[in-house]
C-alpha cells in the first residue's frame, strides 16, 4: 500500500513538474517589466517555499517532538534528518535560481543584502546539522544534539522571511505570502506559480519519504553488524574460557567476558558496554 | 532567455540527479539489509551451536 502511494506521489510530482515547465516556458506571456525573466519565478519561489517552510519547518517540528519526552522516538529524529538533507538541496537551488534571476535584473550575481545573506546563512547552518549527524555517537545522544541544532538553525527562517520588511534590500517584498494574504499576480501567471508550488511540494514529499527509508535501513544495517560482531566476540570469549581459562589476561577473550565488569568501553562508550553485558552461560537460549 | 534556460536546466537537473541518487541509495541499502538478515541469522545459528 505504502509503495503504491509513494509511486503515485512520484508520478504526480513528475507530471506536475512537467506541466509547470511547459506552462512556464511556453504558455504564459512575458511580463511587462521583466520580460521573459519572469519565467524563472515559476521555479524560484516554489523552491524557496519547499526549502524554508516545508523542509526546515518539518525538521524543526520533528526535532521539537523528539525533544519532548512524551513523543520521543527515533522516528522524529530520522524524519528531521531526511527533511534537512532535502531542504539543503532546495536551499542551494534557491540561491542558484535567485542568482540567475538577479544577474540580468539587478546587474549582479550576488549582493550582501539581508534576504540573500540570511538565506546563505541558513544553508551553512543546516549543512552544519548534516555534519553534526556524522559525528560518531550513541544514536540517542546524536538525536538529541541534532534536534537542538535544528531548532537553533530554524531561528533563521523567520529572519529570512521578514528580512525584506525589516531591512532595505534589493529583494522585492512578498508577492504571495504578504501581510494581507492577497497575491499581487493574476491570470495564467498565478495558476502556473500555484502549480509550481504543488509540483515541488509533491517532489519534496517523495524525496523525504525515500530519504527516510534510507535512514531506517542504514540504522538497521548498523545494528545488525553490531549484533554479528558481538555474537562473534561472545563465541570467541566462550571458546577462550573453555580452552585456556587462566592463560589469557585480556578482558574480552578470557574469563572476564563472563564477569560482572563490562569487557570494553567506559562511560563514554555506552552502546558497546550495554550490548557487551555478560550473557548467561549454558543452554538458556 | 539564456538565464531562464540555465535556471530551468540547473534546477531540474539537480532535482533529477538527487532523486536518482536517493532511489539508488535505497535500493542498495535494501539489498544490503536482505544480505545482512541472512548473515545475522547464520551468526545466531552458529552461536546456538557453539
Amino acid at each position: 500500500m505504502r509503495t503504491i502511494v509513494l509511486r503515485s506521489v512520484g508520478v504526480a510530482a513528475i507530471v506536475a513538474t512537467a506541466a509547470t515547465v511547459w506552462l512556464g516556458l511556453w504558455v504564459t506571456p512575458p511580463d511587462q517589466v521583466q520580460g521573459t525573466l519572469v519565467r524563472l519565478l515559476y521555479l524560484h519561489p516554489p523552491i524557496a517555499w519547499v526549502a524554508l517552510y516545508l523542509a526546515f519547518g518539518l525538521s524543526a517540528l520533528a526535532s521539537l517532538l523528539y525533544l519532548w519526552r512524551r513523543t520521543r522516538s527515533l522516528f522524529w529524529d530520522r524524519l528531521a534528518a531526511a527533511s534537512v538533507e532535502v531542504g539543503v538541496v532546495f536551499n542551494a537551488l534557491t540561491l542558484v535560481s535567485g542568482s540567475l534571476w538577479g544577474r540580468p535584473t539587478w546587474g549582479v550575481w550576488w549582493t550582501w543584502t539581508a534576504r540573500l545573506t540570511s538565506t546563505a546563512l541558513l544553508l551553512v547552518l543546516f549543512v552544519g546539522y548534516l555534519a553534526l549527524r556524522r559525528v560518531p555517537a550513541d544514536p540517542e545522544v546524536r538525536a538529541k544534539r541534532c534536534a537542538v541544532a535544528a531548532l537553533v538553525a530554524f531561528v533563521d527562517v523567520p529572519i529570512v522571511h521578514f528580512s525584506v520588511d525589516w531591512w532595505q534590500t534589493l529583494h522585492q517584498k512578498a508577492s504571495v505570502l504578504n501581510a494581507t494574504l492577497s497575491p499581487t499576480i493574476h491570470g495564467s501567471m498565478a495558476w502556473t506559480l500555484l502549480l509550481g508550488f504543488v509540483a515541488l511540494t509533491l517532489v519534496f514529499v517523495w524525496m523525504v519519504t525515500v530519504r527516510y527509508d534510507v535512514e531506517v535501513m542504514r540504522d538497521r544495517i548498523g545494528n545488525q553488524e553490531l549484533e554479528v560482531s558481538l555474537a562473534e566476540r561472545r563465541a570467541e570469549g566462550s571458546t577462550g574460557a573453555v580452552n585456556t581459562p587462566e592463560s589469557s589476561s585480556d578482558g574480552i577473550a578470557s574469563g572476564e567476558a563472563g564477569s560482572a565488569e563490562p569487557p570494553v568501553g567506559g562511560p563514554g562508550h555506552s552502546t558497546p558496554v550495554r550490548l557487551a553485558a555478560p550473557e548467561p552461560t549454558g543452554g538458556g537460549r | 532567455m539564456k538565464y531562464v534556460d540555465a535556471g530551468y536546466v540547473i534546477c531540474l537537473s539537480v532535482l533529477f540527479v538527487y532523486s536518482v541518487s536517493l532511489w539508488w541509495r535505497r535500493r542498495r541499502l535494501a539489498r544490503a539489509v536482505a544480505t545482512s538478515d541472512v548473515s545475522s541469522e547464520r551468526g545466531r545459528d552458529r552461536e546456538r551451536e557453539g
